[in-house]
């Protein structure tokens, strides 16, 4: 009997498996602030956030790469009536501290906690910065223990110096699971003092946000050529609208790299190729007449080049389809196992 | 599609069509992989050149340098032409489909002759009774356009179509059976379900599709004695095939509601013609008839007409 189909025998021809997969992620700083004149960043009507892409956002080409903002807690002491955007910055504020921190027992939201030690009480992020990357750069998390961010602190807005280094040192063993919206860590500006008071943010590695306390930034601060106050990062929080924090976040951004982690779900079908088996062909051009080309002599062994691979349904339709890069001689001779992964 | 990159290691390249990913995101289970199939649609068989003087080992060196094309998605773009599994290795002969046009079989439905003036090697087909009978002829037998009826099949417009399966050879006498193994007891038709859909060869029965795929191509599974038989006659008439013959696929087509009483599907889809008398529009369509025992196909090109004035 010819055939042409064969079936996959689940137990020895089909396989699950998981992979991690991670790419490396770089945003410099010259993306963040300069090479596009800030035509990569947008700005919106409601002002509580700021877009960066890393192309003018015009541009079918842009991708969008992060988000922006800033916030303060209403405990804070920048909090008040007078500060600009007072009710939108605590607004920021609780709206991440709920998702990422979430409630105490009264059901009240809890504030970002510097050491992640909620029960302990301890020193409070309570004014931040958030910065949300997109998913198109985290993917299914950032990798634990390879965030690394470089920030400048000092100096001037035309002329920022001081770069501190902000990394997740540890985290690839050690990490909290008390937050709801997944794993996080603390960040510290050095391996040599990672311990509890010495850190200076959070990253969330399932949501892709990191939260930086904003005294990291410690002298002056905000856009070149601002004309709000930008003697600190205080008195942007408390004077200017989040936007012209964010500018000053921009200014200030030298480097951030990380790994984005993939979870990758496999599917492995194992097409096995005997030796009498497919060394036939229906293609058209395989018969002269009724006479098949590739043979002289009805003695002589028939053959086949095998370009493509379909995967099937009981009811015969085809629901994927996998292409081998050059054509593979199938005579009764050999034996081929084609590897066919899907991923999901 | 771009071709693969073969400069270096083999690499294999996947994609769900885009009916495994409709099935899949049905969610109710009915995306289940269950067989698979090789295909060699890239290959020219004709490039395989035994008379290369080098030697055997140069004979296939055109075949394998043949540049492999991407993936496509479209479900019915690939394995057009599947590898087959005869444990057999001695064959030298394999068996083909020829559309059978003579009226001798009880066919009837031939192709119309190269140069013809709706068109010609196109299987015509009557989307209507207007565009078969002329009215005002004076008789209900008055022929306006010669085509099969795919309108009503249950009156004598309708013919049927016929596929014959054997060795097309004269090197093996017709007298002799066709192997078992090469017999083709089923067969797969595939059709543009807005524009027609099979019936039996009487035509009075429109039969139900195995599935319909999301570019609306309908795909039949038929086996039963209704549409397949053995060719009985050995002589040379009655087949085109010259050597053993296999079984016989007879059929007929049912032209859809949608282009029976509308010209929508005409003006959107196809053109206009006109045979010195008449006009009509039509749609060129295929109907693709796959044997799935050796994999065998043949795509029959179909005209389906609508008298327009």
């Amino acid at each position: 009997m010819a055939t042409t189909f064969k079936t996959l025998v689940l137990d020895k021809d089909v396989a699950n498996t998981r992979t991690m997969l991670h790419e490396a992620i770089p945003l410099t700083g010259t993306i963040v602030s300069g090479t596009y004149a800030d035509e990569n960043i947008k700005n919106y009507a409601h002002g509580m956030f700021q877009s960066v892409y890393d192309y003018p956002y015009l541009s079918s080409s842009a991708n969008h790469i992060f988000d922006l903002t800033v916030g303060y807690s209403a405990t804070s002491a920048l909090s008040g009536a007078a500060s600009i955007q007072n009710a939108k910055k605590i607004n920021i504020y609780n709206q991440m501290a709920q998702v990422l921190v979430g409630y105490d027992e009264t059901g009240a939201i809890r504030e970002f906690d510097q050491d992640g030690n909620l029960a302990a009480g301890g020193t409070k992020l309570k004014e931040c910065v958030f910065v949300n990357f997109s998913r198109l750069l985290t993917k299914d998390e950032v990798k634990k223990g390879s965030f690394i961010m470089t920030a400048l602190t000092g100096g001037t807005p035309s002329a920022p110096t001081d770069a501190l280094t902000i990394q997740d040192h540890g985290a690839s063993s050690t990490y909290l699971t008390n937050s709801p919206a997944g794993e996080y860590a603390p960040l510290y500006t050095s391996s040599a003092t990672p311990n509890t008071g010495s850190a200076v943010g959070l990253l969330y590695y399932q949501a892709g946000i990191a939260v930086l306390t904003a005294s990291v930034y410690d002298g002056a601060f905000g856009a070149p050529a601002a004309t709000y106050d930008t003697s600190s990062i205080d008195a942007v929080l408390t004077g200017s609208e989040i936007s012209s924090s964010c500018d000053g976040i921009r200014n200030r951004w030298q480097d951030c790299d990380f790994n984005n982690t993939t979870e990758l779900n496999s599917t492995i079908y194992f097409c096995r190729a005997s030796s009498n088996e497919f060394n036939y062909s229906s293609n058209p051009t395989y018969l002269s007449g009724s006479k098949i080309r590739v043979k002289n002599e009805s003695t002589d062994s028939p053959s086949s080049y095998i370009t493509t691979i379909g995967l099937y349904s009981e009811d015969n339709e085809l629901l994927a389809v996998a292409k081998i890069s050059e054509p593979l001689k199938k005579d009764p001779t050999n034996e081929l196992t084609l590897r066919v992964r899907l991923d999901y | 599609m771009s071709f693969l990159d073969n400069s270096g290691d083999i690499i294999l390249d996947a994609v769900l069509t885009d009916a495994g990913r409709e099935r899949l995101a049905r969610g109710d289970g009915s995306f289940k992989i269950v067989k698979f199939a090789l295909g060699d649609d890239e290959i020219n068989y004709g490039n395989f050149d035994s008379t290369d003087l080098r030697g055997s080992a140069f004979y296939d060196l055109e075949i394998l340098q043949t540049p492999v094309l991407e993936a496509f998605t479209n479900n019915t773009s690939n394995l057009k032409s599947k590898l087959i599994t005869i444990t057999r290795t001695n064959i030298l002969y394999l068996p083909i489909m020829v559309f059978n046009g003579s009226t001798s079989t009880d066919g009837g439905t031939q192709l119309t002759p190269a140069g013809s003036a709706i068109g010609g090697n196109i299987i015509p087909v009557a989307a209507d009774s207007a565009t078969m009978r002329n009215p005002d002829s004076g008789t209900a037998s008055g022929v306006r356009l010669d085509a099969y009826g795919g309108y009503n099949a249950a009156t004598s417009d309708s013919s049927n179509l016929v596929l014959d399966q054997g060795l097309d050879t004269t090197a093996i006498s017709p007298e002799t059976n066709i192997p078992e193994d090469l017999y083709e007891s089923q067969y797969q038709l595939q059709m543009d379900n807005r524009l027609i859909s099979l019936a039996t060869p009487d035509g009075t029965t429109v039969a139900t599709p195995s599935f319909v795929d999301d570019d609306s191509i309908a795909s039949y599974s038929v086996s039963s004695a209704t549409y397949v038989a053995d060719i009985t006659a050995t002589g040379a008439d009655g087949s085109p095939i010259k050597g053993p013959r296999g079984s016989r696929l007879r059929f007929g087509l049912r032209s859809s509601l949608d282009v029976q009483s509308s010209t929508y599907l005409f003006t959107t889809l196809g053109s206009e013609v006109s045979d010195g008398t008449n006009t009509y529009y039509y749609i060129d369509t295929t109907v693709r008839v796959v044997g799935l025992t050796t994999g065998n196909s043949v795509d029959l090109p179909v005209r389906l007409f609508k008298y327009k004035a």
